[in-house]
């Protein structure tokens, strides 16, 4: 039974056409809509790596610099939600937001097989896996190659 | 308990435990390689095992494999430890001026910050001045630069970046999209990178420079000396920046209200003035006059040390702020950049490298500063400024004395550019958080920093032409 569409938006991408089309899908499939904005850990980690290690910066200063980021990112996120919740209600799609933080590939692999979403819809962002980034394909494309449904990817907008 | 699996391929997570031991293996057997090799024709054994080290220590803080204090340890350990250097001479390098002014101007910042006086200075400049959406980018752009000036620059981004990201939900500028979200972010960025080598506080490649200066030569630079050396390379960049990233990124909102209700909430928030923030100014003030007319005699190191020992006497910082504001990893960096530059010198690595292979294409003084200050502008793109000093500046130093120069003039080649490092978010940290706020992309910066690396290259070797011989300074 198809049941839920999943719509992946992170602190690297998010894109409207993404979340248009995500509430489209739903709706035409009478399918429920699970959007995820994941907080990608690595992006304030990396700040705080920077000024600690290289900028020799105190502890303090460095963690307050990356909560200030987290919550930034976090507030984001509430924003993005709350606009595919607005979207999703008036086109009488069931909506249920998720927020969390982790690891892009692992995360969505995850919580499509949780959900048992039979589309995942993404944003293609240029975010690269860390290893061997310069020869990798973005972190959306390599999702769509593993996972077990079908996956529509959109560019950044 | 939830079990996490790993489901990538065996390959991929076999590859990716592999890559560290491997590296590492790598570039342990490269090493034997070049400590045991037949040594070249004019070079001493000491010679040959201090470029092996030399060369470890740029791999690592190339690669950041490992962190860049700990790269240092290994300098700090392999020096005596090959017998470049007695133990002795290579511990007793801590007890550098150098290492000690640093110690002591990170305490000096961590003071100022923890008082709040230069968060309230911030507020206050930006509410006061920043009245027009160019003004108050404008306003930004100097404060960044003019603190750091007085404290080092990463201290200045972090301790800004709260404030310019509540600027720009104050003024509801979109990431990625806003063109005036960006031009806070990198008049943040550049104004700190740009500020930060107008005074030795700004960051700690200066005094590390003259630190290493000082071991393999003697001679040294005052604080005021060097200020006035590159005052108009900080104000032609400022200008360059300024239209640079006003260029690229035309302003695209009329009005900044809604930032100044932001600023004068933050204002209110801070309360009066406290005797803390009264008295850490004027300590703060005390020190650079001190640097200013007694660093000579005095010695800079003593002066910031004073300077500590009084904001403890008067009970303006506790001790548990300071460990927390200051990251002793520097005392390790810098203690261990200096023994290597020491170790490179003294055992006559350094002039090995100048005659053999960059003593080929080297020919006059100008040729020399502009080669020497080009590399340092490339590579601190890639790698920590400190790291840049340890590199260049000991083969820079042996160059100055084949070619009959004054060494304080290469180690201003040296210092001065390996700061101005405008390109990467990995750079510099400022650079970071500018991309960190998602309202900069690595590609805008990327764009913009080409070009004010070529500025800043064309404008230090002009200001060294022309400025220079007007205050009696020269190659």
């Amino acid at each position: 039974m198809k049941n839920k569409v999943l719509l992946v938006l992170s602190t690297s991408g998010t894109s409207d056409e993404a979340v248009d089309f995500a509430v489209a899908r739903a709706k035409k499939d009478g399918a429920g809509l699970v959007a995820l904005y994941l907080l990608e850990s690595s992006a304030a980690g990396e700040v705080f790596d920077t000024f600690s290690a290289i900028g020799f910066i105190g502890e303090k200063p460095s963690t307050e610099l990356s909560e200030s980021i987290m919550k930034e990112y976090r507030q984001r996120g509430y924003e993005e939600l709350g606009k595919v919740q607005i979207k999703a209600m008036e086109e009488g799609v069931d909506f249920e937001p998720l927020m969390e933080e982790g690891d892009f590939i692992s995360k969505v692999l995850k919580l499509i097989e949780s959900t048992g979403a039979y589309v995942a819809v993404m944003v293609k962002s240029r975010k690269r896996r860390p290893l061997f980034k310069y020869f990798s394909r973005p972190l959306a494309e390599e999702v769509k190659e593993r996972a077990g449904c079908e996956v529509v990817l959109f560019t950044e907008s | 308990m939830s079990v996490e699996i790993d489901t990538r391929p065996i390959w991929l997570i076999l590859l990716r435990r592999a890559v560290r031991p491997v590296f590492f293996l790598v570039l342990a057997a490269l090493f034997v390689i070049l400590v045991t090799m037949p040594t070249p024709v004019g070079l001493t054994v000491g010679g040959q095992r201090a470029i092996a080290i030399f060369l470890l220590c740029l791999v690592l803080w190339i690669t950041n494999a490992v962190p860049l204090a700990i790269t240092s340890l290994f300098a700090i350990v392999l020096v005596p430890l090959l017998k470049v250097l007695p133990q002795k001479d290579t511990y007793a390098l801590f007890g550098n001026e150098a290492v000690f002014f640093i110690l002591g101007a990170f305490i000096l910042a961590g003071a100022v910050m923890t008082s709040g006086l230069s968060n309230r200075i911030a507020l206050n400049i930006m509410d006061r001045y920043g009245r027009s959406p160019r003004k108050l980018l404008i306003s930004i752009f100097l404060l960044a630069a003019l603190l750091s000036f007085f404290m080092s620059e990463h201290a200045v981004a972090a301790m800004l970046f709260p404030i310019v990201l509540e600027i720009t939900k104050g003024l509801n500028l979109r990431p990625g999209k806003s063109n005036y979200g960006k031009l806070l972010f990198f008049a943040l960025a550049w104004g700190c990178v740009i500020g930060g080598v107008g005074t030795f506080l700004g960051g700690a490649r200066v005094p590390l420079a003259i630190g290493i200066l000082k071991e393999t030569t003697g001679g040294t630079i005052d604080f005021l000396d060097y200020t006035i050396a590159v005052l108009p390379l900080v104000v032609i960049m400022l200008l360059a920046g300024y239209f640079l990233l006003t260029r690229f990124f035309p302003i695209d909102i009329t009005g900044v209200e809604s930032a100044h209700t932001v600023l004068a909430k933050r204002l209110k928030n801070l309360g009066k003035v406290t005797y803390s923030e009264y008295a850490v100014g004027a300590v703060l003030a005390a020190t650079i006059t001190a640097w200013i007319f007694f660093g000579h005699a005095f010695g800079l190191a003593s002066v910031a040390l004073t300077s500590v020992v009084v904001l403890f006497v008067f009970r303006l910082v506790r001790w548990k702020d300071i460990e927390e504001y200051v990251n002793w990893g520097i005392i390790l960096m810098y203690g261990g950049a200096i023994i290597l530059g020491t170790a490179l010198d003294r055992s006559g690595a350094a002039s090995w490298l100048v005659s053999g292979v960059v003593g080929q294409w080297a020919g006059s003084p100008w040729m020399v500063f502009a080669m020497f200050s080009i590399l340092s502008i490339l590579l601190t793109e890639a790698m920590s400024n400190a790291a840049v000093i340890a590199v260049l500046l000991p083969v820079s130093i042996g160059m100055a004395g084949r070619l009959s120069m004054d060494p304080a003039m290469l180690t201003y080649a040296i210092a001065v550019p390996a700061g101005l490092a405008f390109m990467l978010p990995m750079s510099t940290p400022a650079n970071a958080i500018a991309v960190g706020s998602n309202f900069v992309s690595v590609r805008d910066m990327v764009k913009g920093g080409v070009i004010m690396t070529v500025i800043a290259v064309v404008v230090f070797n002009l200001v060294v032409a022309f400025w220079w011989p007007l205050i009696g300074m020269g190659y």
